[in-house]
């Protein structure tokens, strides 16, 4: 049997042997000179195509007159191509040799075979990005997380597995599992081992009314959800979370250990995030204040390198970072002044989507006629102090040391609806930035009554949300990068994915009126008011998770390397560090933001 | 030897026009090649036992992995040390294979009347003729192509001068064919027939040496 096809990628990996016993004898091989159509628009496609060698770009079909046509997407060694096309039965997009190519070809019926026995690979297949990343994350996604911190399995209460023998019944289990203080049993029946937990007994007692002699082998759940020893504790709570169970049989090789439960998981993760909570909590000068938030670095990266799915992260950053500035505006500002202000976070702080800490984008609002001397002199300070924390500077200078970011409500209305009208780039960026703000510390009611004034404002202000859309397309999104490897490697990730996706939710969410600030919960609001559908809601969030996520640890490894600790570059993607599977997911992550662009070009009429 | 072997063609065409494997002299009148492979325990064809056959059918510009022959026969007595470096077939390897007959019986049906593509392909002819031909009375009536006559033709076309290396290795660097399994029939029968689909329909190669 030739071995010229490589089963190590996804989807192929999920196959069993049989399976790719099945797919390997029905590959044929093809090949195809510069500038061949391989697989034209309109045409019924003989199925998938797996590069072997050789470059295949996509492209939409033209009509006659239309000189250059648009390409979407080039894919190279080991990509696949035309799987949609081949479950459809006709291709809807041209596929050319952009070099000489050698092909593997995959019969659709033998794909649909393939389909039909192996559901996960039915679904990578078919499904849209937000499946595709499960199905990456529960196999193997983590493999290349640098050597960090964090729990493994072992570290947690591993639990010593009660084992019962097939026979004994319901009665003799619940006795057993009473006296030994356990709350679930393995029943063994033939080779297997089952699952009983206390609701099963429930269960097959209460609901089913079966007798208490039964044998506990027969209500016994056989499909066990398993972990390895060595694995991270925080993969067997996504684990969990994803499968809605509560406990998790942990093995070692093939030998069981024993069980790992939710409670356990949780109480030692709680420890954890709690222990520097409290020291933020308890801190009573500043110089405590800042060792704590010191020590919030070192969590972040832990969790970061560990694969810890990011949006949990950022969460938990956000939280953090909102407490320390509450805590130190608590130290900075006197007490009898805190009622009459407020301070609030803008830009990603506000929407909660900063990992490493990038700029401090603040403000501060105060109660219309407040007589507050020293106030400049405090905010100075206060920014100062954030500084030496660790918090950079906002080049902008959009924060409280600058005056212009100190208004009274009145001026701070004032201020919003005439960067709204005025529809100059500078001002919209401002308002932007502003529009994502969340309350940290002070008098919220202050902020609450500045912002609905201002939602109201923008009502049916169809003019200003044409402008204020158009800088989510302004840039290109790049789907063609993936063929030029060499000499144009790098992808400014903001620019291309990050900043439609936030900067268009943002637009639509301002115009539903919706005051969360956070973009994946802005989304779930859209897709909860009919503005976005459901699908097309889940991909945005996967896609923009997936560009942070990238992003993220090239930022990571870039800061280590420099020497002054400083990454010159943090929004540059290196293609040539990502692998197959990564520049996969980002090339069906841009095509998300590709049509998302589309929808807002149409929905605010941005021609062009 | 070209010539007596196509006179011998002629006489075993005639004397088998009737008989139960008369398809085989017909002419071919498709478009399919088949891309064959044997290892054999030597080099001299009067002492080249087979060990396995490798074969694929080549369709236009596909190469039809998926329809191939992939025969491993029982291990001959003649198996021996210098083979086995090459190949690194053991007997032990061989010991799960078939009949020599059964084997020539599914290579006859397999082939039928296309022509045969090779990489010095006479010398894999010139083994399996001298098996069937006292089995069933007659050689391997098909077409030759030999894999780096096609090569040279063209190459020499192109480059007037100096001898062209006809190395199985540097041809498919040449042609930038990715090697699959060298030295197994089936995955150097595959090779072959990518490297001739490459010749017939891409881009002449730039051969400055």
């Amino acid at each position: 049997m030739p071995n010229t096809f490589k089963m190590d990628n996804i989807p192929f990996s999920l196959l069993n042997e049989g399976e790719k016993r099945l797919l390997s004898t029905h590959l044929d091989i093809a090949y195809y000179q510069q500038g061949e159509t391989v697989i034209a628009a309109g045409d019924v496609p003989e199925g998938v195509y797996i590069i072997l060698k050789g470059r295949v770009s996509e492209s939409e079909a033209s009509s006659e007159n239309e000189a250059a046509q648009h390409i979407f997407v080039h894919y190279e060694n080991e990509d696949y191509f035309g799987g949609w096309s081949a479950l459809r039965g006709t291709a809807i997009h041209n596929f050319v040799a952009e070099e000489e190519s050698i092909c593997h070809i995959l019969p659709t019926r033998t794909l649909l075979e393939l389909m039909a026995s192996n559901a996960q690979f039915a679904d990578y297949f078919q499904q849209n990005l937000a499946v595709k990343r499960e199905i990456v994350a529960q196999h193997g996604g983590n493999q290349d997380m640098a050597e960090f911190m964090l729990a493994k399995i072992t570290d947690a209460a591993v639990r010593d597995p009660l084992v019962v023998e097939q026979g004994v019944s319901i009665r003799e289990a619940t006795e057993l599992m009473r006296h030994k203080k356990a709350d679930c049993v393995l029943a063994r029946k033939g080779g297997r081992l089952g699952m009983v937990t206390g609701t099963d007994l429930l269960d097959a007692v209460v609901l089913e009314q079966r007798p208490l002699e039964t044998d506990v082998s027969e209500i016994a759940s056989y499909r066990l959800v398993t972990i390895d020893h060595e694995d991270y504790l925080f993969n067997a709570l996504v684990m969990m979370t994803q499968q809605q169970i509560e406990r998790v049989v942990v093995l070692s090789g093939q030998e069981m250990v024993g069980v790992v439960e939710l409670t356990d998981v949780l109480s030692y993760f709680s420890s954890h995030s709690h222990v520097i909570g409290l020291r933020i909590e308890r801190a009573a000068s500043i110089d405590q204040l800042r060792e704590a938030a010191l020590g919030l670095n070192e969590l972040i990266k832990a969790l970061i390198s560990t694969g810890v799915k990011i949006r949990f992260t950022m969460d938990l950053l956000a939280a953090m970072n909102g407490r320390i500035i509450a805590k130190l505006f608590d130290l900075t500002v006197p007490a009898d002044m805190q009622p009459h202000v407020c301070l609030i976070v803008m830009g990603s702080e506000g929407r909660a989507e900063q990992i490493m800490k990038t700029d401090q984008d603040n403000a501060l609002l105060f109660r219309d006629n407040l007589a507050w001397a020293d106030k400049q002199a405090t905010m100075e300070r206060f920014s100062a102090t954030l500084i030496s924390f660790g918090f950079p500077p906002c080049p902008g200078n959009i924060m409280v040391s600058n005056p212009e970011w100190v208004n009274s409500v009145g001026d701070w209305t004032q201020k919003m609806s005439d960067w709204a009208d005025t529809c100059e780039g500078n001002a919209l960026m401002k308002l932007a930035i502003a529009v994502d703000a969340k309350p940290v510390a002070g008098n919220e009611a202050l902020f609450k009554v500045a912002r609905n004034w201002f939602l109201r404002h923008l009502r049916n202000n169809d003019v200003f949300f044409s402008h204020f859309a158009r800088a989510a397309v302004e840039f290109d999104t790049p789907l063609t990068f993936f063929g030029n490897l060499k000499d144009r490697d790098r992808l400014d990730i903001k620019k291309g994915g990050i900043f439609p996706i936030v900067h268009g939710v943002r637009t639509l969410a301002l115009e539903q009126r919706i005051i969360k600030t956070n973009t994946f919960q802005r989304i779930e609001q859209l897709i909860e008011q009919g503005v976005v559908r459901e699908q097309h809601g889940r991909d945005l969030s996967e896609a923009l998770a997936l560009f942070i996520q990238l992003r993220l640890r090239q930022q990571i490894k870039r800061t280590e390397e420099a020497d002054d600790g400083v990454d010159p570059t943090p929004n540059q993607i290196d293609l040539q560090q990502l692998n197959k599977l990564e520049r996969d997911l980002l090339r069906d992550a841009l095509h998300v933001v590709k049509g998302f662009k589309k929808h807002l070009a149409q929905r605010y009429h941005l021609g062009g | 030897m070209i010539i007596p072997r196509s006179i011998r063609r002629l006489t075993e065409k005639r004397q088998h026009r009737e008989g139960p494997w008369s398809e085989l002299f017909e002419t071919y009148k498709g478009d399919e090649v088949v891309s064959l492979d044997c290892e054999t325990t030597s080099l001299d064809v009067k002492q080249a036992e087979i060990l396995s056959i490798g074969a694929v059918r080549i369709k236009g510009r596909k190469v039809i992995t998926s329809e191939r022959l992939d025969l491993k026969l029982k291990p001959p007595k003649s198996l021996s040390g210098d083979s086995i470096k090459i190949h690194k077939i053991r007997a032990s390897d061989l010991a799960d294979g078939i009949e020599l007959d059964d084997a020539l019986e599914q290579l006859l049906a397999f082939i039928g009347n296309r022509p045969i593509l090779g990489y010095y392909v006479n010398f894999d002819i010139r083994v399996l003729d001298k098996f069937i031909r006292p089995r069933y009375g007659f050689g391997l009536p098909n077409k030759a192509i030999e894999l780096s006559h096609v090569y040279h033709d063209i190459i020499k076309w192109k480059h007037v001068g100096g001898d062209v290396d006809l190395r199985f290795d540097t041809i498919s660097s040449k042609l930038d064919i990715p090697m699959l399994e060298r030295h197994t029939a089936l995955g150097d029968a595959i090779t072959v027939a990518l490297m001739y689909v490459r010749l017939k329909y891409g881009v002449i190669p730039n051969t400055s040496y």
